[in-house]
């Protein structure tokens, strides 16, 4: 049998187990988020889409379908919904700005090599590709942040009618400063298991740190962790503020 | 405390801009010549078509350079660039751009990207402080020391080889879990509890992959996608998910922790029942958010070269499993830990509550 299948089967039993039916839609959002991740890949062969707009559109989707179908849609599911859109497109612009000018589109020389076999010149705008490879690397992490926070402020909220919106806003950002520290420790150790190859191979190689630090592949990783860990910071902000403005608003009417 | 804050506000500016000045400025520390493009021009530009029907256009610049470093510093020279429209390789350069000459002294070598990743360094750390305060500065700092615990337990893997990677990789996991998990939330049972939890979830999940890599004979694993591969990838690829995995399972396991303990706190008499439902509750909500940041953090990096796969008209699932295999059984079998954890997490807390409400 293959080893993906077998892992598979595992982790589906494990999480209908443990998870119940909440498990059985999580593990099935999951695959839902592999499918839309492959065909967004497949709709960006065509070179005249665009890489960024498909991703965004992509994100769109797959924070849909961790948000409103694993839980339901209500106020707290769509404000992390709405907190996630804002923070994409925010981190977008600072990632493509820094993409186009560090220049980590694409394939590095070392990779090239390997890559022989194949045309390179293929017509797709690397430096969008690469903006949307970082987006999408902390799409996941993003959602994460933004329901942790959007769902205990609604709490908060039920439980003191009276608070102000400032407070709120606060309350918020507290229970952000909390999640913090594991939320970017997830996305740092996830990287780090990925990279390791990569830290073997320079060392094995001995490359300078000179060499290290301004080649493509480990700029690229670099600026992809980093960016990572401002988008889960970013959201806290953003979800906190976008919540607390709506439910003392909803509260007025 | 005010004054004292302020302080602190002001080293980090002062830093900041510190090390942005000496990144811009810090030809001399290299060896190899940087040079500094001036002018820029095209010199022709063909399109080209290749096997498969995909359009791109390659361009040639003429580039006029001052040289920034070395005995020639200051000198003007002129050299020849060469860059395909999609940049899948080569960059187009513009006005501005420094880089590395290439080992033949006229090519263009690698673009000067230190002082952006430093500069992405820094809006890292002033949004984490930002946000965060105090807790934003310790995550930073948990963040700094486990990158440096993991590049020394490299370096003696690399100088050690005969040491295994799983042992060093392990030795470095406890201390990376009981370190963060400390500076996260403090010395006290919950991140005990925590801790514990992490290390056995870990450590089953590694269990049932190597299980399953037995039992299969890693088929349908394809290592040979893996780039930058110096050593065995078997390795690589158990250390890699060993260490990838952490950091979701550390998370499951604190947020478990501190909700279930919380729960104990507000009700020292509270039932064990009532603690087990809520407890499995909160890990039903967790699971999904949990399993799909590693899915994300994974899977995403293969994109660039699923469309290179795809664009050289390779069929979708000789190029899915090339690229996509070694991916995917990483997310899968983190997966696997982190719900794994769960329960660990769920039995531990239970545990010691049970000890504490005994005592009472």
């Amino acid at each position: 049998m293959n080893v993906l299948v077998l892992l598979a089967v595992i982790l589906f039993i494990l999480m209908a187990l443990i998870g119940g039916k909440k498990g059985i839609k999580s593990f099935i959002a999951l695959f839902l988020n592999f499918v839309v991740v492959i065909i967004t890949v497949l709709m960006m062969n065509d070179p005249n889409a665009d890489p960024v707009l498909l991703t965004l559109l992509a994100c769109g989707i797959i924070s849909a379908i961790s948000l409103f179908y694993i839980n339901e849609i209500n106020s707290k599911t769509k404000m992390a919904f709405l907190a996630t859109i804002l923070t994409t497109v925010l981190l977008l612009t600072f990632i493509f700005i820094m993409t186009e000018k560090s220049m980590i589109q694409g394939f590095s020389e070392e990779e090239s090599d390997g890559l022989t076999i194949f045309s390179v010149y293929i017509g797709i705008d690397f430096v969008k590709v690469a903006a949307s490879v970082i987006i999408m690397s902390t799409i996941g992490a993003i959602v994460d942040t933004a329901i942790s926070i959007t769902s205990p402020m609604k709490e908060i909220h039920q439980h003191n009618p009276g608070i102000s919106r400032k407070e709120l806003f606060m309350s918020g950002i507290r229970i952000g400063r909390d999640i913090l520290g594991t939320s970017s420790n997830t996305l740092f150790f996830a990287f780090f298991g990925g990279y390791m190859g990569l830290i073997i191979w320079f060392k094995d190689l001995s490359y300078s740190l000179g060499e290290i630090i301004n080649s493509k592949v480990f700029s690229d990783e670099m600026i992809t962790i980093l960016t990572a860990g401002i988008g889960v910071a970013v959201v806290i902000p953003v979800a906190s503020g976008i919540t607390a403005y709506h439910l003392i608003a909803s509260q007025k009417k | 405390m005010e004054i004292k804050k302020y302080i602190i506000y002001l080293l980090v500016v002062i830093s900041f801009i510190g090390s942005m000045i000496f990144v811009n400025n810090n030809y001399n520390f290299y060896d190899r010549t940087i040079v500094k493009v001036t002018d820029t021009s095209e010199t022709s530009r063909t399109e080209i078509i290749d096997e498969y029907e995909n359009k791109d256009t390659m361009v040639h610049q003429q580039i006029t350079a001052v040289i920034q470093n070395g005995e020639s510093k200051g000198e003007t020279m002129e050299l020849e660039n060469q860059y395909s429209e999609s940049q899948s390789i080569h960059s187009q350069l513009k006005k501005g751009t420094e880089f590395f000459l290439a080992n033949d002294g006229i090519s263009v070598g690698d673009i000067k990207r230190d002082k952006y990743v430093i500069f992405v360094a820094w809006i890292f750390i002033l949004i984490l402080l930002l946000v965060g305060k105090k807790q934003g500065a310790l995550s930073v700092v948990s963040l700094a020391v486990n990158a440096v615990i993991l590049s020394i337990a490299l370096d003696i893997y690399i100088k050690n080889p005969e040491n295994s990677l799983l042992i060093i990789c392990g030795i470095s996991i406890i201390l990376f879990t009981v370190l963060s998990l400390i500076m996260a939330s403090g010395w006290n049972q919950k991140t005990f509890t925590a801790i514990i939890a992490t290390l056995l979830g870990t450590l089953t999940s590694l269990a049932i992959a190597y299980f399953a890599l037995f039992v299969t004979g890693e088929q349908g694993l394809r290592y040979e996608e893996m780039s930058f591969l110096s050593r065995h990838p078997q390795v690589i690829f158990m250390g890699g998910l060993l260490i990838g995995s952490l950091g979701a399972v550390m998370d499951v396991a604190i947020t478990m922790a501190s909700s279930i303990f919380e729960l104990y706190e507000k009700n020292h008499q509270i039932k064990l029942s009532t603690l087990k439902k809520s407890g499995l509750e909160i890990g039903k909500d967790i699971m999904g958010t949990m399993t799909n940041i590693l899915f994300f953090a994974y899977v995403s990096g293969t994109i660039p070269a699923l469309l290179l796969y795809f664009k050289n008209e390779s069929p979708l699932g000789f190029t899915l499993s090339m690229n996509l295999s070694v991916e995917l059984a990483r997310a899968l079998a983190g997966g696997i830990g982190i719900v794994l954890t769960i329960p660990i997490t769920l039995y531990m807390a239970i545990f010691f509550i049970k000890r504490k409400q005994a005592r009472l």
